[in-house]
């Protein structure tokens, strides 16, 4: 069974099946070549599977039996599936017959979508280049992941990113997919029953990479993993689908290490057939792997013992690349006669890979952000906007209509309303005749009373939109952020908010607008200006647990210099990266943000994405806590947002489900777990 | 640029006392009422000369909202000096000192030479804060107390290097172990005779031994 232990079946329940069950398999081959296939002359059979049938309708008496090949002849394979003679079916011997696949060319083929329920058969379904798709293909065997393995050892086959049951054939356009092929390579080093200990009881734990720290099971197992001791599958599904994102991570790291940027720009010749993919074994980056001295525990190969720094080769992980923004023609396209986005999910998609044109981010933002339902028509989100509006007016009021001499008696607002004004407005009004501000400050009178020509914003005043004195849209700023603090008492106002109200009142141009808008991302935000900073903590936890998981030097080096608070990223993640980026990168990255294709927190991914592209310095340099924060903070305005975002996608694309598990429910920008209790208060506190 | 020492200094103190605009002043030598809130930290840095040695001045200017408070602690470690600032115009900056103090105490080293700044002491017609007040809370807490503007740029070179001064002559009468930098004090290419040398790359240019 050497084939079968080079593309690691092992965790492919149908097929382990199938060989308990003797059922047909590879080794029927010869026996295979004197049936009556359809086989070409000078050809070789290659795969055959029976008990792979057609249901042409939903009766079952209507199925029609039959026999699934792959044939080799020359540089080409071919699919053949032959309904079987005889069958007790209702359908004739001629129906049947229409069904029937005969050499179809896998150049021909644009897909194979594997359909893995839990119950009832596996299928497939072959799609071909010119969109014809053939009826589904069911394994009453299984052995559905055994047909792809074989497939893939013939022609280019990779997993599509956007749904990982979708294989693509010959598909070389696309960087990431040739990347992401490289993560099916096989496993054959776990797969050979190794030793037999578990990771969890391993006799011989690394010196530098304790495992005391609470992590699950499935984090222990990757650690051990990556000590380069590679164990046999135990049944344990945490732990194998842990070992399979960071053996898939050290393939990665290997392809990234031997491919060149030319690599991609090079055709399909280049040596990503079968023959040289199958040299791909997988290597365990590793510090303190020592051979083992049992033949029966040795390793297939030799792992390689990296520099550290290698690992910033995994920056060379691409994701897609990045397609110009949603133009208006397009977007028309995603709408009904009467405004309704036909499917939500494929505008998404669009615009994580490119964002959306300026003129209709007004329009986009508003349903991205939930404002908005994706089904209403224009003529509900006009509505909407005008009750809002109303509803908008009145909370403003409530604030508006608050007299001088009740402000006296509310410190809470003046309180609040000062940091505000200050925040936004002018930090003194230091140009006051004495008499009027010494008036005022005895009052203790804020700033609904100072002429608005000396107001001064402090956010984005050097925008066009924000600048100069007695500029209206710096107004409306300080209102709509007063009146959210009406809004949500209980959260009221914190530092930060206004950069992320700055672009949102910038391109919706309307007061209203923002706020709802704006109220529409707190609901997800909100939490990162808890009082207790509870929601800016769980995302620096599930950072430090994505490092962890993804590059597991790094963590370890901010381990050894008290570095794991991240604290570092903070600025990052409270105000969304708002001030890394020039403004219309920040509102193009946070369309992609909002979108939620993929993960809902693509930004922690982002945030990853940039520590390992500075990894190799950060590292090298040994920069301390001091230095790393200072090195963080100066790389706002250097950083590269189409390169972040590009790996960013490979990297939770990689990460998966364990990089998900990594993310504690309900950390921002999750909408919160329960509604009760979003905001707790102190009470000693403003 | 070589340094004998290079010392870090956190300036703290609540919200909108004009923690950035000091930084500024000082090192750019200019006023600019508006600019963006800090969130987190920046930083800016200075050279100045105490007793004919070139130094470092390091700043770490940090966010003075409440709800920062837990992350702005993490900042105290390693810091040689804290400029503490109120604004002599709003009287609960000054009430907010002692928290502020409490702080620094508990998360700085024991040794940070604290610098207790009023700003914004061209608005003394609207004062709520009175010189003596200042005066005497320095007095009773052990800090060094200016009242400046950074507006007109009064005191702030002098508080700076008056901090920076009061370090020096820690270092001098042996208070610090210059080679452990939780101290926040690195010492660079031209530093008195020490334990070891700068590592910011300056003890690696060429240029004769330590003066």
């Amino acid at each position: 069974m050497h084939e079968t232990e080079l593309h690691d079946l092992s965790d492919d329940a149908d097929y382990a099946a199938s060989q308990r069950q003797g059922s047909v398999s590879m080794q029927r081959s010869d026996s295979a070549k004197t049936s009556s296939s359809a086989e070409p002359e000078g050809a070789e059979l290659v795969y055959v599977k029976d008990n792979v049938t057609i249901h042409p309708s939903q009766f079952a008496a209507e199925r029609i039996g039959g026999r699934l090949m792959l044939i080799k002849q020359g540089a080409c394979l071919l699919l053949t599936w032959i309904p079987y003679k005889g069958q007790h079916s209702k359908l004739s011997e001629k129906d049947r017959n229409l069904y029937t696949i005969r050499g179809v060319s896998f150049s021909d083929v644009r897909s194979i979508r594997r359909h893995t329920p839990t119950l009832g058969w596996q299928y497939i379904i072959v799609v071909m280049s010119t969109g014809l798709a053939y009826p589904p293909l069911y394994f009453y065997s299984g052995g559905v992941k055994e047909f792809l393995a074989t497939i893939k050892q013939h022609v280019f086959i990779v997993r599509s990113a956007d749904d990982a049951n979708i294989f693509l054939v010959n598909d070389f356009q696309n960087p990431l997919q040739r990347t992401l092929s490289s993560l099916e390579l096989p496993r054959a080093v776990v797969a050979n029953g190794l030793s037999a200990s578990t990771s969890i009881s391993d006799p011989h734990p690394a010196e530098n990479q304790p495992i005391d720290d609470g992590s699950v099971s499935g984090e222990v197992a990757s650690l051990s993993l990556y000590n380069g001791r590679p164990r046999p599958k135990v049944h344990d599904p945490a732990r194998d689908l842990s070992i399979q994102v960071l053996e898939k991570f050290s393939l990665v790291t290997r392809f990234a290490r031997e491919t060149t940027s030319q690599l991609l720009r090079e055709s399909l010749n280049n040596g990503y057939g079968a023959n040289e993919r199958r040299d791909h074994s997988p290597h365990y980056h590793d510090y303190s792997y020592k051979p083992s001295t049992d033949p029966e525990k040795a390793p297939v190969e030799v792992p390689v013992v990296p520099d550290p720094l290698e690992f910033d080769k995994l920056s060379m992980v691409w994701g897609k690349p990045r397609q110009s923004p949603l133009g208006s023609g397009e977007w028309a396209t995603f709408l009904d006669s009467e405004g309704r986005v036909i499917d939500s999910k494929a505008l998404k998609k669009r615009i994580f890979y490119g964002g959306v044109e300026h003129r209709l981010r007004r329009e986009v933002w508003a349903l991205l952000l939930g404002y908005h339902a994706f089904d209403s028509t224009y003529a509900e989100r006009e509505y909407l906007r005008s009750m809002k509006k109303l509803e908008y007016e009145t909370i403003k009021h409530q604030w508006q209509s608050i007299s001088a001499e009740q402000a006296k008696r509310f410190t809470k607002f003046r309180e609040r309303k000062g940091l505000i004004d200050k925040d936004v407005v002018s930090e003194v009004w230091r140009d006051f005749s004495s008499i009027v501000a010494a008036l005022l400050v005895k009052f203790d009178v804020f700033l609904t009373f100072y002429p608005s020509s000396i107001l001064k914003v402090r956010t984005d005043r050097s925008l066009s939109f924000y600048e100069g004195d007695d500029n209206p849209n710096v107004n409306l700023l300080r209102d709509i952020l007063l009146t959210y603090s009406f809004y949500n008492f209980d959260l009221g106002y914190c530092q930060g908010m206004s950069d992320l109200l700055s672009p949102i009142l910038y391109v919706m141009e309307d007061e209203s607008e923002s706020f709802w808008c704006f109220v529409a991302l707190m609901e997800r935000l909100g939490p990162n200006f808890n009082r207790d900073q509870n929601g800016m903590h769980s995302q620096l936890f599930a950072l430090s647990k994505l490092v962890e998981l993804l590059d597991l030097p790094l963590h370890n080096y901010f381990k050894q210099n008290d570095c794991l608070n991240y604290f570092f990223c903070f600025r990052w993640l409270l105000i969304q990266f708002k001030r890394e980026f020039e403004y219309e990168k920040v509102m193009s990255l946070w369309e992609v943000f909002w979108t939620h294709h993929l993960s809902e927190h693509l930004h922690l991914y982002v945030c990853v994405s940039i520590l390992k592209r500075y990894r190799k310095k950060i590292m090298g340099e040994q920069m301390d806590f001091d230095t790393l924060l200072k090195f963080i903070n100066e790389l706002s305005g250097l950083i590269d947002l189409n390169t972040i975002l590009r790996d960013a996608e490979a990297l939770c694309i990689c990460a998966g489900e364990n990089g998900a598990a990594c993310i504690p429910p309900g950390t921002p920008p999750s909408l919160p777990i329960e509604s009760s209790l979003l905001y707790p208060q102190q009470d000693d506190v403003l | 640029m070589s340094y004998a020492y290079l010392f870090k200094y956190i300036i703290i103190g609540d919200t909108g006392v004009g923690k950035s605009c000091l930084l500024l002043q000082f090192t750019d030598k200019r006023f600019q009422p508006v600019h963006d809130l800090t969130i987190g930290v920046e930083f800016g840095a200075r050279m100045i000369t105490i007793d004919n040695k070139p130094i470092k001045l390091q700043i770490w200017d940090t966010a003075g909202q409440e709800s920062f408070r837990s992350i702005t602690r993490s900042y105290y470690r390693g810091a040689a000096g804290a400029l503490l600032v109120y604004d002599i115009t709003r009287r609960e900056t000054f009430n907010h000192l002692a928290s502020w103090l409490e702080d620094a105490r508990q998360h700085a080293n024991a040794n940070m030479t604290i610098m207790l700044i009023g700003n914004k002491c061209d608005l003394a017609h609207r004062r709520a804060v009175s010189t003596e007040e200042g005066e005497q809370f320095a007095k009773e807490h052990g800090l060094i107390f200016m009242e400046a503007s950074a507006k007109t740029a009064q005191n702030v070179e002098e508080a700076f290097i008056k901090t920076a001064a009061t370090i020096y002559k820690k270092i001098q009468d042996g208070v610090f172990d210059v080679s452990n930098e939780s101290y926040g004090i690195k010492v660079g290419y031209g530093g008195i005779p020490g334990p070891s040398g700068g590592r910011d790359g300056v003890a690696s240019q060429s240029g004769g031994c330590c003066g």
